[in-house]
């Protein structure tokens, strides 16, 4: 009775984990056949999506070939260089080789942890993106600076401070090697990455058409096309044209964006609400895709492979959505 | 006894089936027959009906040749065929490949084209919500050249208060010079003698009009006080 009653109760510990699991972020590997996904357990899964989405897939297929605990704290942010993983969560940041992790040896490279070692209390890392002019990592969290790491030495180069209060993502401008961040605070400045200063600062909620004093004046999404940008959050997500620094269109989507993204004439966004939304540039809403999820945390779309080019997105549920045409969800994968 | 059956059975067989079947058969036949009509002492006539028998059957074989002759040709004919139809629909699943490449490119071409004019959308309606620049450079050098007389008006104004203060300046620098004159005299004049009343009048009201003064009242007074 008690090996029963004991294996009942880790089974619904089992299960009740799954229930609450939040998927934070999403990376897939340089050779795009493989999905890296971090939840709000600590945990990195990695799904084969060579064996997802090849004809003869199987239920078992759609599980991950790996998981393991990388941090302590949720797993905020992914981002994948040529051959590595970093990951960041509660204030450190770890690298793991993709061809080791493929291999299913999981041990971490190398741990960083921005700021001054000393500091008692160690601020989270909401958001991480290279910079491919450099090859510097970029990353913003908790202590409303954005801090720079030099990939090649290990080192951080730099600190951008100007944000009165915390960051929750950066993004980075090709063409002109500028650092774009979006902060609690409402505020989206811009920073020349040569000189380390705030070129321009963008203060999102004093605009009337975007404001949406309902929500709050925080920006949770940014990302940039060079010449546009697109950011949302408490405010309505908008596009803005970083030439003249106005906004040019307003996408009237309920509820709050968390990641929005440029796909050839269109932008994805997900967010509150359990779907993807198309836009097209001009204002318009064109689809709401739905998905399982009842709000969606991230969206990525794999450009590193041509014949396994899918959209994934995750949020809070422990299933993340492929979709291989973007009109439908094609299957979800499982942690 | 097996043995034995199986050699009855091995003999039936032969017996049976040991010409083989079909045409093959009807040639072991015709052979046999053949030979034997050619040893066959029997009549002239028995010997012409067998060798007309021996006849048909050797048009039987010449038939049943002749037949598997043509469904061979039809064989190799059929062949030729499906070889052009199967070289025909590779060529066009290629060329169904390249036409679908084609219109891939097309499409993204397509999308990027719309991209564009969807930005050129956006941007020109926020430009459309400023005022026209011809409007706004006439309402610029309107209010320049506003600016220019009324520039003008304040440089007339200001020339004319200097000069009024510079005039005015002359006017109580005489005044004062004046005063210490009359001063100087009334002292000297009551060193020597008694102190004239006319004087002191005077003085006190060179002494009270300095103060208070209006330079259109005092200029012909004082020049007649002068004079006096």
């Amino acid at each position: 009775v008690e090996a029963a009653v004991g294996h009942g109760s880790k089974l619904d510990v089992c299960v009740l984990q799954l229930l609450h699991m939040s998927v934070f972020s999403q990376s897939f590997s340089p050779c795009g056949r493989y999905l890296a996904a971090g939840n709000n357990y600590g945990e990195i899964a990695l799904f084969s999506l060579s064996a997802a989405l090849s004809p003869d897939a199987t239920v078992q297929s759609q599980k991950p070939v790996l998981t393991f605990t990388a941090h302590e704290g949720p797993v905020f942010t992914l981002i994948s260089s040529d051959c590595h993983l970093l990951s960041a969560g509660n204030g450190e940041i770890s690298a793991w080789s993709w061809t080791e992790l493929i291999k299913k040896v999981t041990v971490s490279l190398n741990t960083q942890q921005p700021g001054k070692q000393h500091d008692l209390i160690i601020p989270e890392i909401n958001a991480m993106i290279i910079n491919p002019r450099d090859n510097s990592l970029v990353v913003g969290g908790g202590d409303n600076n954005v801090h720079i790491l030099d990939l090649e030495h290990g080192v951080f180069k730099s600190v951008l401070q100007g944000h009165s209060d915390y960051i929750h993502c950066v993004s980075v401008r090709e063409r002109e090697a500028d650092i774009l961040s979006g902060s609690e605070d409402g505020a989206v400045r811009i920073w020349d990455s040569r000189m380390d200063q705030s070129v321009h600062c963008i203060e999102v909620y004093k605009y009337e058409s975007c404001a949406r004093p309902q929500y709050g004046k925080w920006i949770s999404c940014v990302t940039t096309d060079s010449d546009w940008m697109l950011c949302g959050g408490g405010p309505s997500l908008s596009l803005w044209h970083l030439r003249s620094l106005s906004p040019t269109s307003i996408f009237p989507l309920t509820g709050c964006q968390r990641q929005a993204a440029f796909h050839q004439d269109m932008i994805l966004a997900v967010g509150d609400g359990p779907f993807v939304s198309h836009c097209l540039l001009g204002g318009e809403v064109k689809a709401q895709i739905p998905c399982t999820p009842q709000s969606l945390n991230t969206l990525q779309l794999n450009t590193n492979s041509t014949e396994h080019r899918v959209l994934t997105a995750g949020g809070s549920s422990d299933h993340i959505e492929v979709f291989t045409n973007l009109s439908y969800r094609a299957f979800s994968l499982s942690f | 006894m097996g043995a034995v059956t199986d050699d009855e059975v091995i003999r039936k067989r032969l017996l049976i089936d040991g010409d083989g079947a079909g045409d093959d058969r009807r040639i072991n036949v015709l052979l046999k027959s053949f030979t034997k009509w050619c040893n066959s002492p029997g009549t002239p006539e028995e010997g012409f009906t067998q060798y007309q028998r021996m006849l048909g059957i050797l048009a039987q074989c010449e038939s049943s040749m002749g037949k598997t002759l043509m469904v061979y040709d039809m064989n190799l004919r059929e062949m030729e065929n499906y070889e052009k139809i199967y070289t025909n629909i590779e060529q066009n699943i290629t060329s169904a490949h390249d036409k679908i490449a084609e219109c891939k490119k097309e499409i993204q071409r397509a999308k990027r084209i719309r991209k564009n004019r969807q930005e050129y959308d956006a941007l020109a309606k926020v430009i459309q919500q400023h005022p026209d620049r011809h409007e706004t450079l006439k309402q610029l050098e309107a209010l320049d050249k506003e600016l220019m007389q009324l520039s003008h008006i304040k440089e007339n104004v200001d020339a004319k208060l200097e000069l009024r203060k510079k005039q005015f300046h002359v006017l109580l620098s005489t005044i004062q010079e004046l005063q210490q004159t009359l001063e100087n005299d009334e002292k000297s004049d009551n060193d020597d003698s008694q102190e004239s009343p006319f004087l002191s009048v005077l003085f006190c009201k060179f002494s009270f009009g300095s103060t208070v003064f209006s330079k259109q009242h005092f200029k012909p007074s004082i020049l007649h006080y002068v004079v006096l």
